[in-house]
C-alpha cells in the first residue's frame, strides 16, 4: 500500500530507505528530507507546554497531487515516515496507523540485535521484509 | 522467602557471569586484575539503550524530562527490577536521586559490611543500563552510585545537556 | 502521575532483558578476543558455571529424583530449557548405543532479535548452553558433552544439539572450575 518507507534517526540522518520502485529512490529522499522540517515544527508547536503525553502517529506531514506523506515520532525522536500515492483513496487512517506500529515494532527488534550498533545504516533482512510487507499489503 | 520465578534466574546469573568475568582477566592464565568496570557499565549501556525503545513502544511521547524519569522509576524499573524505585527526588534543575531500598542485584548477598566494598560491581550494570535508557530518550547524563547500607542503593543522575 | 495506556508485562521485559545481556556479553567478548573459537570457549565456561547453580533451582524446583537411564536424563534437560527458557526442544536421533541424542530447536528466545554478520561465522552464539549442560549434569555425576551440528543462525532449518554421554562420576565431589 506503501510506495516508500523510510527510517531517519534522532539527528535528521535517513538510516533507511525503501521504495517500490527503485527508479524514484532519488525523489524519495528528496521528499523526506523536506518532510523532516515539518516534523520538526510540528514537534515544536506542540513542544514545550504539553500537558500530556502525545500520540506517536503524527498523521498525513504533506500531500502532493502525486504523493502523501505521513509522518511518526518514537520516544527516542527517532521518525519514520511512509509514502503513499494521492491516488490512493481507500487506504484508511486506521491502516496508516497499523503499518507505522509494524515498523515501529520492527525498527526495535532489529535494535535489540547484539551485532547492530545504533546509528548505523539498517541492513537488516529481517527489517526488510517487514517493509516489503508494509509496502506491498500494507 | 518464596523462590524466585524461573524466568528472573537467567538474568542474574548472567549477570553473575558479567561481573565475574570483569572481575577476572579476558584471557587465561593472565594474573588477576581490578574489577573492569567500565566494561560492566558499558554492557548495561547497550542493554539500557535497546529496551528502552521496545519497552516504550507501546506508549505515547514523554512530556518532559520528569515524565521520562518517572516512566523509568515506576514502568521499567518495576518490569526489570521487580519493584518501582522507593524514592525519586529531583532539584528540578537536572539532578535526581533515585532510591531502591532492596536492589534485585544486592538482596541476595548478606547484609554484612564486608560486602559493601564489593557490591559496587553489583550495581554498575545497572548505572550504564540508566545511562544507556536516558541517553536513546535524547537525556545525556552522568550516572553514579551510593551504597551506605546493604541492599539499599541510591543511583544519582546529573542531566549534562537540557532534552533538545 | 501520568501512565502508559498498557503496563509493561514484567516477565516478558525480563527475558528480553536476558536476552539483551546475552547478547551484549557476547558482542563484548567478540571484542576481547581474537579468534572466534576462544569467544566459543569462554562463553561454555561461562555456561558451566551457571550451570553448576542452576542445577541446584531446577532440582528444588521439580523434585527431581536420581535418573534411571540417559533417556530420562533427556527429558529431565527438555524439561530445564521449558522451564527456564520456555521452549520444548524435540528429543531426536538417539544413537544405537543409547549414549548420544540430538535436540532440536525450532525457536530460542536466545536468538531472537540475532542476525550474524558475515565477519561471525565461526561463532557459536549459543555456547553457552554446551557449558550449562556440562556443568549441571557433573553435579548429579554424570558427564556428558554437547555440541552444535546445525545452528539456524547460519542459515539451517533447525538448530540441533548432539548431546553426548560419557560417563558416571563415580567421585562424588565435583572438581571445580575457575
Amino acid at each position: 500500500m506503501a510506495v516508500c518507507v523510510a527510517i531517519v534517526n534522532r539527528s535528521n540522518a535517513p538510516k533507511y530507505i525503501a521504495c517500490v520502485n527503485p527508479d524514484m529512490e532519488l525523489e524519495f529522499h528528496y521528499k523526506v528530507h523536506t518532510s523532516l522540517d515539518v516534523i520538526e515544527e510540528r514537534l515544536t508547536s506542540t513542544g514545550k507546554s504539553n500537558t500530556e503525553r502525545q500520540e506517536f502517529y503524527l498523521g498525513i506531514l504533506y500531500s502532493t497531487e502525486e504523493h502523501t506523506i505521513y509522518g511518526y515520532v518514537t520516544n527516542t525522536r527517532t521518525k519514520i515516515m511512509i509514502i503513499t500515492d494521492t491516488s490512493n483513496k481507500l487506504l484508511r487512517d486506521n491502516e496508516v496507523r497499523a503499518m507505522f506500529r509494524k515498523l515501529h515494532s520492527a525498527y526495535s527488534h532489529i535494535l535489540c540485535n547484539p551485532f547492530y550498533v545504533p546509528g548505523d545504516d539498517i541492513k537488516s533482512k529481517y527489517f526488510e521484509q517487514v517493509a516489503k510487507s508494509v509496502m506491498v499489503g500494507g | 522467602m518464596t523462590q524466585a520465578l524461573a524466568d528472573e534466574i537467567l538474568l542474574d546469573l548472567i549477570h553473575a557471569e558479567i561481573v565475574a568475568y570483569a572481575n577476572g582477566s579476558p584471557s587465561d592464565g593472565e594474573e588477576k586484575k581490578d574489577t573492569d568496570y567500565s566494561k560492566i557499565e558499558l554492557m548495561g549501556f547497550s542493554c539500557g539503550y535497546r529496551i528502552i525503545e521496545r519497552s516504550t513502544k507501546d506508549g505515547a511521547r514523554f512530556k518532559d524530562e520528569l515524565d521520562t524519569m518517572k516512566f523509568i522509576c515506576t514502568e521499567l524499573w518495576a518490569a526489570i527490577y521487580k519493584k518501582p524505585i522507593d524514592n525519586l527526588r529531583t532539584n528540578y534543575q537536572g539532578t535526581y536521586l533515585l532510591q531502591d531500598n532492596s536492589f534485585r542485584f544486592l538482596n541476595k548477598m548478606s547484609n554484612g559490611s564486608q560486602y559493601l566494598e564489593s557490591a559496587g560491581k553489583y550495581v554498575v550494570f545497572t548505572c550504564g543500563l540508566l545511562r544507556g535508557a536516558l541517553s536513546n530518550l535524547g537525556i545525556n547524563a552522568i550516572v553514579s552510585m551510593e551504597i551506605n547500607t546493604m541492599p539499599v542503593v541510591k543511583f544519582h543522575i546529573q542531566v549534562s545537556q537540557p532534552q533538545n | 502521575m501520568a501512565r502508559q495506556g498498557n503496563k509493561l508485562d514484567s516477565k516478558k521485559v525480563n527475558s528480553e532483558m536476558f536476552t539483551l545481556t546475552y547478547g551484549a556479553l557476547v558482542s563484548q567478548l567478540m571484542k576481547d578476543y581474537d579468534n572466534v573459537e576462544d569467544v566459543n570457549k569462554q562463553l561454555d565456561r561461562m555456561g558451566y558455571n551457571i550451570g553448576i547453580r542452576l542445577i541446584e533451582d531446577f532440582l528444588a524446583r521439580t523434585q527431581s529424583t536420581r535418573c534411571q537411564d540417559f533417556k530420562e536424563t533427556a527429558e529431565k534437560i527438555q524439561l530445564g530449557f521449558r522451564i527456564y527458557l520456555g521452549i520444548s526442544p524435540n528429543i531426536s536421533n538417539w544413537s544405537a548405543s543409547g549414549d548420544e541424542f540430538s535436540l532440536i530447536f525450532e525457536t530460542n528466545p536466545m536468538l531472537e532479535f540475532v542476525e550474524l554478520p558475515d565477519n561471525c561465522t565461526n561463532l557459536k552464539y549459543c555456547n553457552v548452553l554446551t557449558g550449562v549442560l556440562r556443568g549441571a549434569c557433573e553435579m548429579i555425576q554424570l558427564d556428558i558433552t554437547s555440541k552444535f551440528i546445525q545452528d539456524q543462525l547460519k542459515g539451517d532449518n533447525v538448530t540441533e544439539l548432539r548431546v553426548k554421554f560419557i560417563k558416571t562420576i563415580q567421585d562424588a565431589i565435583p572438581a571445580g572450575e575457575d
